[in-house]
């Protein structure tokens, strides 16, 4: 399972960083960065992609 | 401040010219000229283009250097509904687009043309952000005798208007930025259909391949890349302009050709490519170690500082985001001032530039973070000395924009 950013649509809410600290940190301007490989597969990372406010992160592939 | 080259200064080949044929000096083929010097095009079919297109390696010559082959591969099996012929060259330091409209707008037609029979394509459309140029190829398209339906369209743009998706998008009547789900051109192109979208010269090498066949086309070039290819070569050199070279020619043939004195440093590919070593002879290709992007070779000298020349161009790219993503939109401008930083001596400059470049690869809808972190990287790396003598108060050189920008003109 891989999270992508939809960076058009991204406005650096920062609520997948609160929901997955150990996957997603916030650059200087609170915009997310990704560390795949500590990703969790299954809730936790669903949870994340609902609640992103601006429908910018979503999952793909297994 | 160096003129920024609108319009090719010289026209001029290192061997037989292929693309600029008749052309040279910047005289314009017109269709009579244009059929004296390479006969009528060859229709063919679309296993035959993708066949040749293999076998010659070619390759999109609008920076991303996606082999034409697969490409093909990728339409759908019923086809293409358009065939988009790209001469925006957003690139400040290339004009080859330009100049292949201007002066042999037939050549490009036809490649555009029996490609988009070749994959049943009812439209060809070629869009470029220059007038005279697209003034150029309406003509052609209007004098020709098979009256293809060909459309040009002219949309003044900046660097990521004229990006291959961004023009698809801006063709499709909505803004002409970069959509942020990546799908290809061949399976939803202009207004959503598949499309085979290139650049102008990818299809001036097609409607070559065409007449030719691919063992007289790999007469020149390398094994693996064959034919020529056009470079824009500017900055410190006494001959500028548009140059068709043997693919796999050396740097240092070709900066001898333009009259360049004494190199400095050079920059391969534009500003979404890399600084390199004018020291070391690096092979000219579409996808070598050091790939010249869309065909871009500038020289700098020691007149100017090359830092500053570094920091100016970085603010320029910083503007020229799409704005539509936060890494790019905050990280660019961010970058641009730890660059200043630099030019200014500050001691903690070097370590703020490294960190923002290493977050911007991979974060925005199109490969302009990507890019632009390339060309800051390069450069600063070659640039150490430079910059250990401006943190001591600087070179005392000052910047003369032998990397041409964009004038105040049409932005």
């Amino acid at each position: 399972m891989r999270l992508e950013i939809d960076w058009t649509r991204c406005d650096g809410h920062g609520l997948c960083a609160a929901l997955l600290p150990e996957a997603i940190e916030l650059d200087e301007f609170g915009y997310p960065i990704i560390h795949a490989q500590r990703v969790p597969s299954g809730l936790a990372s669903r949870r994340a992609v609902a609640s992103c406010p601006a429908l910018a992160l979503r999952l793909a592939g297994k | 401040m160096t003129e920024t080259m609108t319009r090719p200064a010289g026209v001029w080949s290192i061997g037989a010219p292929r693309l600029l044929a008749g052309a040279l000096g910047g005289r314009r083929l017109g269709v009579r000229e244009h059929l004296s010097v390479h006969g009528p095009p060859v229709a063919r079919t679309r296993e035959t283009f993708t066949s040749w297109c293999s076998a010659v390696g070619l390759r999109g010559r609008g920076g991303a250097a996606f082999p034409v082959a697969a490409k093909l591969a990728a339409l759908p099996q019923e086809g293409a509904a358009a065939v988009v012929v790209n001469a925006c060259g957003g690139e400040p330091g290339s004009v080859k687009d330009r100049a292949l409209l201007d002066l042999v707008p037939h050549l490009v037609l036809d490649g555009a043309v029996t490609l988009a029979a070749a994959v049943g394509a009812e439209a060809v459309v070629v869009v470029t952000h220059d007038a005279a140029a697209a003034q150029s190829a309406r003509v052609a398209a209007a004098e020709r005798r098979d009256r293809p339906a060909v459309s040009v369209d002219h949309a003044p743009g900046g660097f990521v208007a004229g990006e291959g998706r961004a023009v698809l998008a801006g063709l499709s009547g909505g803004p002409a930025v970069p959509p942020g789900r990546r799908r290809h051109a061949t399976e939803a192109g202009l207004h959503g259909r598949p499309t085979f979208a290139s650049n102008a010269e990818t299809f001036a090498h097609l409607g070559l391949l065409a007449r030719m066949g691919p063992q007289p086309f790999a007469a020149t070039g390398l094994a693996h890349e064959a034919g020529t290819m056009l470079l824009t070569v500017g900055g410190a050199v006494a001959r500028p302009g548009v140059v068709e070279i043997p693919i796999g020619t050396p740097t240092d043939v070709v900066l001898q050709a333009a009259e360049a004195a004494t190199p400095t440093a050079l920059v391969l590919g534009g500003y979404h490519g890399a600084w390199v070593d004018p020291a070391r002879a690096h092979p000219l290709a579409v996808t070598a170690e050091t790939p010249v992007g869309a065909g871009v070779l500038i020289a700098l000298d020691s007149r100017t500082c090359p830092m500053g020349e570094l920091a100016r161009v970085t603010s320029w790219l910083a503007a020229e985001s799409a704005g539509q993503c936060g890494p790019c939109v905050f990280g660019l401008p961010a970058l641009a001032d730890s660059l200043a930083g630099l030019w200014a001596g500050r001691a903690d400059a070097w370590d703020r530039a490294q960190r923002r470049i290493a977050l911007l690869p991979g974060r925005g809808a199109c490969a302009h973070p990507d890019g632009a972190a390339r060309f800051v990287a390069t450069g600063l790396h070659h640039l150490a000395e430079e910059i250990a003598a401006h943190r001591r108060g600087g070179c005392g050189r000052p910047v003369l924009g032998q990397l041409p920008l964009p004038g105040g003109d049409s932005r």
